[in-house]
């Protein structure tokens, strides 16, 4: 393998890498949507995977490339943990906002507002139908026909 | 009695009564109202063994020969079941002290052939004194049991109280048989356990809980008596064992009272040691047996229920001090001056406490006061040194214990049918509505007052003599003339001087003068007229004058159930259709036959046991083959058997002008009318108050006390709980700066990562820098 080729290759991967580290960590740093943090964390993952896989081919070793298999396959079920936790933290709040959360913080520590939250629409949304056609059922009036917000 | 050896059966008597209580604990809720069968089983069995060692024994002793000349041999058996501790090298003695060997000369001392191991044996062991002992106890136990199953059925804590009855009887039996004086500590605290849990057998009640307290922490002061003196008497004698034992390689241990020992003339320490264990014992004796100044809790002890007073408050546990000084004769025989304390200590209770029961209102406190004041005499009898007066206390032991049972049983019968009235003023004329009850009572109160034919006028009687013989020595100048008094003491002393050649004497020992003996005799004889006052006084205010009756009894013409009317049910007195009914005397409140029965049995005793011992003079003959009381120093003191007439008349007529006053008082009035006591004037309340005891041991033990436990609490509050409340709130402090940045917002803590990784690097960049 040529070591002078594959040193130019190895810095660029690195700084595609770098990049990727970056805006994920400025992502997770700066954006309160927890899908979104979630998508910067994984982004900061790939970064890491692509200088990984750069040392491992600059190095003629294939460790790298099965570590970043290993990173895939863990990030992979992260991701589905992940999602499930965001998605019961929006059935319990009706936001995505991590600042819907900030009540977890130590009791005798004030609230901390940039700018407060947008209240929650509560207009129903409204879904395209099928013009109804023979008897109406009877609608329960309990169990709404659909949800509240999205 | 072919089949089985003495020391199985020896091992019989507390083992019986030990598996009828853990069988009673075990199965207690599952017999309910028949709880008490194992613990009757159990106590009626040991009974019965106890009746077959006294027989036994009594062989052994043989017959009484009506002269005393020729020594009596000393009897006695000893059942080591297992060795409890074994200690090599446990003491050397120190030379010239009762335990050295004088046959050692220096260089075997040098060698270390002095020095022994100190084994703690759990012996059993029989001889006369132990065989009496033991027959009251389990008769008397078996007999309470029994009235018992009356008294105290319907009460939540049935199998709970016999349990505690077997587990007594257990403790005392082993008391008086063990032999080693450290079994003995343990069992003297053993009763005293037993004794606590019964005083507070309501302990929901404040008053029970309260004075099973104070019994248990009065009788500290004497347990600490008798662990001092336990320290002293190894240290004196190299042993605790009564009896002599055989060290592995053959030499003969001689025990405190073995037979080796008591041939000993020089064998026991006198002077300032023999003194100082005399009277530590003497304090023991005093808590045990609630002799002056340690006598405030036993008129409280009252609280608890009146069968476990009658068993142990009056009968037998109270008797453990004249058991312990009765073993203990010949170590006391050392010491004359420690002996007239006893003397001093006694007759004083007896007076102090007849006093006092003189102007108490309440039934079972006058018995209370009575039992202090009986036990005092019996004090005073002991401390005459001479057989004639260990015997005649154990007498006096023996017929107190029929009929102060007797009498107690007979005040809980009329407790039990009063609804748990005992206050005299509050009932009267109860011969109409309790004939067995009221009978049995007179009885009992004849035989305490020492009326002539009945129990207690024999053993008074001998007790008196006691004290008479040594008094006026020249009066029972038979053929031991004068020297009957004093020799064997100035034996005793010349022997203890040997022994401590530095030993000086004693202060006490200038006490033992005919002078004080003299006014001790006219103590004891003023008591007895006190005694038959206040006893007829009780008998003429519960039994005789217009019959009255409490309201919340409850007659049996109603159809009533019995037995649910006792002490603990303190909020009977509201029961419907009883209003104050003086005169309906149609009426039975007899108690059950469960309860009148053993009344009935007691009664025979009380009656006539007193003369029959007497008459045959076998108890005194038999206890003198007791091992303790053959020491030279008490048995050269016997005396030839009989009757002091001039006594005899001196103790009826006090008795007598005693019973007369009561009767002028009281015979024949309401009981809450005008008392006698009212011609007493400011010593009435001396009286009524006790001599002050209470407040004095308040303001100068309970409250010091307190005061210290106050300082401690505030010590322990303040700087303790500062200290340790300082330390904790470190970590808060630290925790109060960190919590700060718990903000509750993601970001933040994401940075803090960032942060955090970031210095990492830093520090690891820095250090690979080179």
């Amino acid at each position: 393998m040529n070591t002078v080729q594959s040193l130019p290759l190895l810095q660029n991967a690195l700084t595609v890498g770098a990049i990727l580290f970056s805006l994920g960590l400025i992502g997770i740093l700066t954006r309160r949507n927890l899908i979104v943090m979630f998508l910067a964390a994984e982004m900061m993952l790939q970064g890491i995977s692509v200088s990984l896989v750069a040392w491992s081919r600059y190095h003629g070793d294939w460790g790298g490339h099965v570590l970043v298999i290993f990173v895939l396959t863990v990030a992979a079920c992260e991701a589905a943990v992940a999602l499930v936790f965001v998605l019961q933290a929006f059935s319990r709040t009706g936001r995505l906002d991590s600042a819907a959360w900030q009540s977890l913080r130590e009791a005798t520590v004030g609230r901390t507002v940039d700018h407060e939250l947008p209240s929650i629409d509560t207009v129903p949304p409204r879904f395209p139908t099928l013009t109804p056609a023979g008897i109406l059922p009877a609608a329960d009036e309990d169990e709404p026909l659909q949800r509240e917000h999205v | 009695m072919q089949e089985f050896s003495p020391s199985t059966l020896l091992v019989l008597v507390p083992l019986l009564p030990l598996v009828g209580a853990i069988l009673t604990v075990l199965l207690g809720r599952q017999l309910g109202a028949k709880a008490h069968l194992p613990a009757i089983a159990g106590i009626a069995g040991a009974a019965a063994v106890a009746v077959m060692l006294l027989a036994a024994t009594a062989r052994d002793v043989g017959p009484a020969h009506g002269v005393h000349a020729e020594p009596v041999r000393p009897v006695e058996m000893i059942t080591t079941l297992w060795n409890w501790a074994t200690f090599d090298s446990a003491y050397a003695p120190p030379a010239g002290s009762p335990a050295a060997d004088p046959h050692l000369t220096p260089q075997d001392l040098a060698a270390g052939k002095d020095i022994r191991s100190f084994s703690i044996p759990v012996a059993l062991r029989l001889d006369p004194l132990t065989a009496t002992m033991l027959t009251i106890i389990t008769c008397v136990g078996l007999l309470v049991a029994i009235y018992s199953t009356g008294y105290m059925h319907d009460d939540p804590g049935y199998p709970r109280f016999f349990a505690l009855v077997a587990m007594f009887v257990f403790s005392m039996s082993m008391l008086v048989a063990a032999s080693n004086f450290l079994l003995v500590y343990v069992f003297w605290e053993a009763v005293g356990a037993c004794s606590y849990l019964l005083i507070g057998f309501w302990f929901t009640k404040p008053e029970a809980a309260r004075a099973a307290k104070k019994a248990f922490l009065v009788n500290r002061v004497g347990d600490f008596g008798l662990a001092i003196a336990v320290f002293l008497l190894w240290m004196s004698y190299g042993t605790l064992d009564f009896h002599d034992t055989i060290s592995p390689d053959g030499v003969i241990m001689p025990g405190i009272f073995g037979q080796t020992r008591l041939a000993d003339a020089a064998g026991y320490v006198g002077g300032i040691l023999g003194t100082a264990i005399c009277l530590l014992l003497l304090l023991a004796a005093c808590g045990k047996s609630a002799q002056l100044p340690l006598h405030v809790w036993l008129p409280d002890a009252m609280e608890g229920p009146t069968p476990a007073s009658a068993l142990i408050h009056a009968a037998t546990m109270v008797t453990a001090g004249i058991y312990l000084i009765t073993r203990s004769a010949p170590l006391f025989a050392a010491c004359p001056g420690a002996l007239t304390v006893v003397s001093i200590v006694g007759a004083t209770t007896a007076l102090v406490a007849a006093l006092i029961g003189t102007v108490q209102n309440d039934l079972k406190r006058v018995l209370a006061y009575s039992t202090i004041s009986q036990l005092g005499y019996m004090f005073a009898s002991l401390g005459t040194g001479t057989l004639l007066g260990f015997t005649a206390a154990i007498f006096h032991l023996l017929t107190h214990a029929c009929f102060k049972a007797l009498l107690f049983l007979g005040a809980g019968s009329v407790m039990h049918s009063m609804g748990g009235v005992i206050d005299m003023r509050r009932f009267g004329g109860l011969r109409r509505v309790m004939p067995i009850t009221a009978a049995t009572f007179l009885v009992g109160s004849a035989a305490l007052a020492g009326v002539a034919p009945f129990a207690g006028f024999f053993s008074k009687d001998e007790i008196l003599a006691a004290l008479h013989a040594k008094a006026w020595p020249a009066a029972h100048g038979d053929h031991h003339a004068a020297a009957a008094a004093d020799g064997p003491f100035q034996l005793a002393r010349f022997a203890a001087e040997a022994s401590h050649s530095a030993g000086s004497a004693v202060g006490l020992d200038a006490l033992d003068r005919p002078e004080t003996w003299q006014i001790l005799f006219w103590m004891s004889l003023i008591t007895a007229g006190l005694t038959a006052f206040y006893t007829f006084r009780a008998v003429f205010m519960t039994f005789t004058g217009p019959t009255r009756v409490p309201e919340g009894a409850h007659g049996h013409g109603h159809g009533h159930d019995d037995g649910h009317g006792h002490d603990s049910h303190a909020g009977h007195a509201a029961d419907a259709g009883h209003g104050g009914h003086a005169g309906n005397a149609h009426e039975s409140y007899e108690s059950p036959w469960t309860m009148t029965l053993p009344l009935v049995i007691l009664a025979v005793p009380s009656a006539l046991v007193g003369w029959l011992l007497f008459s045959t003079n076998w108890l005194s003959h038999f206890l003198s083959a007791t091992p303790s009381l053959t020491a030279p120093a008490v048995a050269s003191t016997a005396t030839p058997h009989m009757f002091h007439m001039n006594l005899a008349i001196q103790g009826t007529l006090a008795a007598a002008i005693g019973i007369v006053i009561a009767a002028i008082g009281h015979l024949g009035r309401r009981s809450d009318g005008p008392q006698m006591e009212r011609f007493l004037g400011p010593l009435q309340t001396l009286f009524a108050n006790k001599f002050y005891f209470d407040p004095i041991y308040s303001a100068l033990v309970v409250r010091p006390l307190e005061g210290l436990a106050l300082v401690a609490a505030m010590f322990d509050r303040y700087v303790v709980d500062g200290i340790v409340d300082a330390i904790a709130g470190i970590p808060v402090a630290l925790g109060g700066i960190v919590r700060r940045s718990q903000s509750g917002l993601l970001q933040r803590y994401a940075l803090a990562g960032v942060m955090g990784v970031l210095a990492i690097v830093v520090l690891l960049a820095w250090q690979l820098r080179g």
